[in-house]
């Protein structure tokens, strides 16, 4: 009796904690600054698009989220690439090479590439990659590098190893065993790991934020960011801007849900 | 095979970690000439700084209460929500819900939230006749890191969750069962059977928050840069001042390497805290 | 014989100007009947801002009409100069969006007027264009036109070198207001040119002002009685944004503007501060931090001062709630959209926090300086210049300031804006150039604005003053 009104009440909190702010945002998005403010949670006095329509028109919206896209396309697709041959790799090999490359890839893992802002900031600068879309594809990949080829890894190495041994008895080169065999059977592997960066990727900030200053170049998060300027005060366009930047990942979630729980968990417990 | 993957991470991993070392021995804006100095900001910055040793407190505090309360509600959660009713499931994907957006758009919502005279939050206290509990949130250095770190596990708690569920999903259910035929209560069933089965996923579920919260530059750098009075400041968000605001490139790498080694010895101490529970 | 010609020129053109201004009445918006000398009856009304522009202002007792004193003295506004061929980029920090609108209507017009000249704006919001345009400029000779704010940042880049002295140049000499220059000039080079004429005074709510029958306080003793006044009839007497440092350290500018000597008295001071010569626990910086605890025991500020947002303060403004906003006059437009009820309800109010000595009654900035990149091409050169003459160009700044609600420092600039109308009077008062930003050292300036909203927020100056003043010192070493 206790356990089940604790329950009740706990996930009821928890459930109206997470629609509340995302019913203020929705609702936001249709109101007045004046609205927004004063009275937050009711319904907007007329259901608009206005704050849309002038967002577009007025700010770089729809330029960033071009960028996030073909940032968020290349650098998921190259880390995939390069991880998945990695990760065959390291789990072909039982030996000291195999070793190495996976320990290096371990210190990625415990020390992320964030605490190397000072000199990839002043790197990026020299080798002129900063305001360019492929430098932030260029650090994205390497800062998701760690993480998936260690899922990959974990994934590779419970594939049963008659599989290849069989082929590699063909005298088929290990690429060849690469692309014929094991990309084919990770197929799921794959997927999750791909909606993990996936999210990672698309919602970045810290580096677009460090080598990015043409607002041409701007990724979502950056122009979300630039909103909330010194002399900007425009909540219901804040709100809107947030929606904006978040359509894409909520129309994937809800047609993909089980796909994308598994994916982000996926990243978390192999990693 | 591998060699791009690690070609890549060595050139753009590797290497900067090496110059970061060597940047920290100078003195240096990126407008006049690096000067060096040898240990001075290493010296400086342990014996001269009350920021770093704030800094360092904030961080630590921050990572211990997200750590802790995430790690708790997301195992009470998965607890309620583990079996596959059609209802759970529904709760369960409201609750992964917020892990999809951009650590950016939160910071947005909860600094509205949080307001101290318009803010929901505020709002839903002074309606219950509670204005005792309606504060200041970010704007006082007492409560601003709390209220961060609420909104952190607000972020990230249903991920947890349902990592929490796979792990509880796999304990095998007679253990339940026999459990039960013992008469033993729910409390103890949990006691005796869940907690000890899902220490691995605990493991699992610490580590990946630590890091996590290490990493939340974005979060709050978009809610309140780490103000007030740097009550919020913590080492990514100081070292991006350091660089930007303060020109002092040198001093910056130096904050870095420091930054690494509590990131290191947190998670050193934590994996073999949480081993030992495990070997038991 | 140069001279010779501009000073008879001058006078040619002041009697034409005196002779036009006592004929005509030169804008519509206002009732015919002033001319020069003649009594008016409110203080502050203009007729318009060119230099033929009339004010009514107090002299030997009364309330005449005076001409405008915003001429630079140097000769008529020149026309601008013709680009080349090219395309350059035009990097700033202005995002918002009537500074988009307005950009954007001018650069299309000058591409229109001069077909294969193109500009390219970058705009980055204040703080990540502060953070990071600097290098990034350095590094790109495309970017051939850029801004700057004043203080700390004008500073790091004129320190880098990269600058062209635009000293010699006539739209600099003829089209700006003579006043407004002295921001962009650094070690006897005009640097740049800056391009807004903003007033970091507090605005206030004529409508509530009115009905509350409050008169101007005139010293910090009558701002202490009319905060107590005010917050006794149910007002948030300032509505100041503590969680916003750049916009809370607004007001900080009215409290320095009277606290030394003299403005060559302040400006030693900010400089040792800056140098660490000397602390926050100076007894002249106590003088400054004493001002805000006599405003904070009077109940000056909002409830929770320290956690109101830019955006919440606004909005206590716009509703009525606090009939003063001490940011600057870049706010109203912002207001406007949030109550356009407000339009034209506007006024700069005078906020003088000593009992004292009066050095300044106002102050004022000349910031978004612009200047022409040294390491670009002379081609790039040439196109920078010739579009920074444009802007210069009183019909090309004239959209810029209706459509963002700034005063530009360019000359003969018809306001239209009622709001603008409202407040442009204050060029003609004894103002002063915000000195907050004679605080270069950006660590510096911003732990003493931390260490000021501390002490608002209810901690003691005793506390927090030795306690930033080490922070600052340790700042200072590395």
């Amino acid at each position: 009796m206790i356990y089940k009104s604790i329950r009740y009440v706990s996930l009821t909190i928890f459930a109206l904690l997470i629609i509340i702010p995302s019913a203020i945002v929705v609702l936001g998005s249709s109101k007045t600054d004046a609205e927004v403010y004063n009275k937050p949670l009711a319904l907007p006095e007329s259901w608009n698009l206005n704050n849309f329509r002038f967002l577009f028109e007025v700010s770089n919206v729809g330029r960033s989220f071009m960028n996030s896209v073909i940032v968020t396309g290349f650098s998921v697709t190259i880390t995939l690439v390069l991880a998945s041959m990695c990760a065959f790799a390291i789990s072909r090999m039982i030996t000291v090479t195999g070793k190495i490359l996976f320990s290096l890839f371990a210190v990625g893992l415990a020390i992320p590439g964030q605490v190397n802002l000072v000199p990839i900031f002043i790197l990026f600068n020299d080798l002129q990659l900063t305001n360019k879309l492929s430098g932030i594809v260029l650090i994205n990949v390497v800062t998701t590098l760690p993480i998936s080829v260690f899922i990959l890894t974990a994934f590779f190495r419970e594939l049963p190893k008659e599989m290849y041994e069989a082929s590699e008895v063909d005298g088929a080169t290990p690429f060849r065993v690469y692309r014929s065999i094991a990309l084919p059977l990770s197929r799921p592997a794959m997927g999750a790991t791909a909606i993990f960066l996936f999210v990672i990727t698309w919602n970045e900030l810290l580096f677009p934020l460090l080598l990015i200053t043409d607002n041409d170049k701007r990724t979502l998060p950056l122009t979300l960011l630039s909103f909330r300027g010194e002399f900007f005060s425009n909540y219901s366009m804040i709100f809107t801007a947030v929606l904006v930047a978040s359509i894409p990942m909520v129309a994937m979630y809800l047609l993909m849900q089980r796909s994308f729980i598994s994916g982000l968990t996926a990243g978390a417990v192999k990693g | 095979m591998g060699l791009p993957a690690a070609v890549l991470f060595g050139l753009f991993y590797f290497v900067p970690f090496i110059a970061n070392l060597r940047y920290s021995l100078t003195k240096w804006d990126r407008i006049t000439e690096p000067e060096f100095v040898g240990v001075r900001n290493f010296v400086n910055l342990l014996t001269n700084d009350d920021l770093f040793y704030k800094v360092l407190g904030n961080n630590l505090r921050f990572t211990f209460l997200v750590v802790l309360f995430q790690t708790l509600f997301s195992l009470i959660f998965a607890l309620f929500l583990v079996k596959n009713t059609r209802a759970n499931i529904a709760l369960r994907t409201l609750f992964f819900f917020p892990t999809i957006l951009s650590s950016v758009s939160v910071g947005m919502i909860w600094l509205f939230m949080y307001d101290p005279n318009f803010g929901a939050v505020n709002l839903f206290f002074t309606r219950l006749g509670l204005e005792n509990f309606a504060l200041n949130w970010l704007g006082s250095e007492g409560s601003a890191l709390y209220a961060i770190a609420f909104t952190q596990v607000w972020f990230h708690t249903g991920q947890m969750m349902v990592i929490y569920i796979a792990g509880l999903q796999q304990i095998p259910q007679e253990l339940y069962e026999s459990a039960e035929m013992d008469g033993a209560s729910r409390w103890q069933q949990f006691r005796n059977v869940t907690w000890p089965m899902s220490i691995p996923t605990t493991i699992v579920v610490m580590a990946y928050t630590t890091i996590q919260s290490f990493r939340a530059f974005d979060l709050i750098f978009s809610m309140t840069q780490g103000g007030p009075n740097n009550s919020t400041n913590i080492f990514a968000v100081l070292i991006y001042q350091t660089v930007f605001s303060e020109l002092r490139i040198g001093y910056a790498a130096t904050q870095s390497i420091f930054f690494i080694l509590v990131l290191v010895l947190v998670t050193v101490l934590q994996r073999r805290f949480l081993s030992s529970r495990y070997e038991k | 014989m140069k001279h010779k010609n501009a000073r008879a020129f001058k006078a040619l053109i002041a009697a034409v100007f005196a002779i036009s201004a006592t004929v005509v009445p030169i804008s519509q918006s206002f009732a015919a009947g002033e001319s020069l000398g003649k009594k008016c009856t409110t203080e502050g009304v203009m007729t318009g801002t060119k230099s033929t522009s009339l004010i009514c202002t107090e002299s030997n007792g009364k309330l005449t009409w005076q001409r405008v004193k915003l001429a630079s003295g140097n000769g008529r506004p020149v026309a601008n100069l013709t680009p080349p061929k090219g395309e350059i980029e035009f990097w700033h920090y202005r995002v918002e969006l009537a500074d988009q609108r307005a950009l954007v209507k001018i650069i299309n017009d000058f591409e229109a007027k001069y077909p294969g000249t193109k500009i390219k704006q970058v705009v980055r919001d204040t703080t990540t264009y502060n953070n990071t345009a600097r290098v990034a400029i350095l590094a790109n000779p495309k970017a051939a036109l850029f801004a700057t704010s004043r203080g700390a940042i004008f500073d790091q880049f004129a320190k880098s070198d990269m600058m062209l002295d635009l000293s010699n140049q006539r739209y600099v000499k003829q089209n700006v207001v003579a006043k407004g220059l002295t921001a962009g000039q650094y070690e006897g080079k005009q640097l740049g040119i800056p391009y807004q004429y903003l007033f970091n005074n507090p605005i206030v709510n004529t409508d509530i002002w009115a009905k509350e029958k409050w008169t101007t306080p005139k010293n910090l003793s009558g701002w202490v009685a009319w905060c107590k006044d005010a917050k006794a009839k149910g007002y948030v007497p300032l509505a100041w944004p503590g969680a916003t440092r750049g916009q809370a350290a607004q007001i900080s500018n009215s409290a320095l503007m009277n606290s030394a000597a003299s403005y060559d008295d302040l400006a030693k001071n900010l400089a040792d501060l800056n140098s660490g010569k000397i602390d926050l626990t100076s007894s002249w910086f106590k003088g400054v931090a004493d001002i805000y605890v006599k405003l904070r025991n009077a109940g000056c500020f909002p409830d929770n001062a320290t956690g109101v947002t830019e955006a919440a303060a606004y909005n206590l403004f716009a509703t009525g709630k606090s009939p003063i906003l001490p940011i600057g006059t870049f706010a109203m437009g912002s207001i406007v959209g949030l109550n356009p009820k407000l339009d034209g309800k506007m006024e700069l109010m005078s906020m003088i926090l000593t009992d004292g000595k009066v050095v300044a009654e106002g102050i004022m900035n000349n910031t978004y300086t612009l200047s022409v990149n040294k390491n670009s091409s002379s081609r790039d050169q040439k196109i920078a210049n010739a579009f920074l003459s444009y802007l210069l160009t009183g019909k090309v700044a004239e959209i810029y300031a209706n459509e963002t609600l700034q005063h530009v420092n360019v000359l003969d600039v018809e306001y239209k804006n009622v709001n603008l109308l409202n407040t442009v009077s204050f060029q003609a008062k004894n103002t002063m150039l915000a000195p907050r930003f004679l605080l270069l050292n950006a660590a510096v300036s911003d732990l003493t604005q931390d260490a000021l909203i501390q002490i608002v927020g209810g901690k003691s100056p005793d506390d927090v003053l030795p306690d930033f003043s080490r922070q600052i010192k340790q700042k200072l070493q590395g």
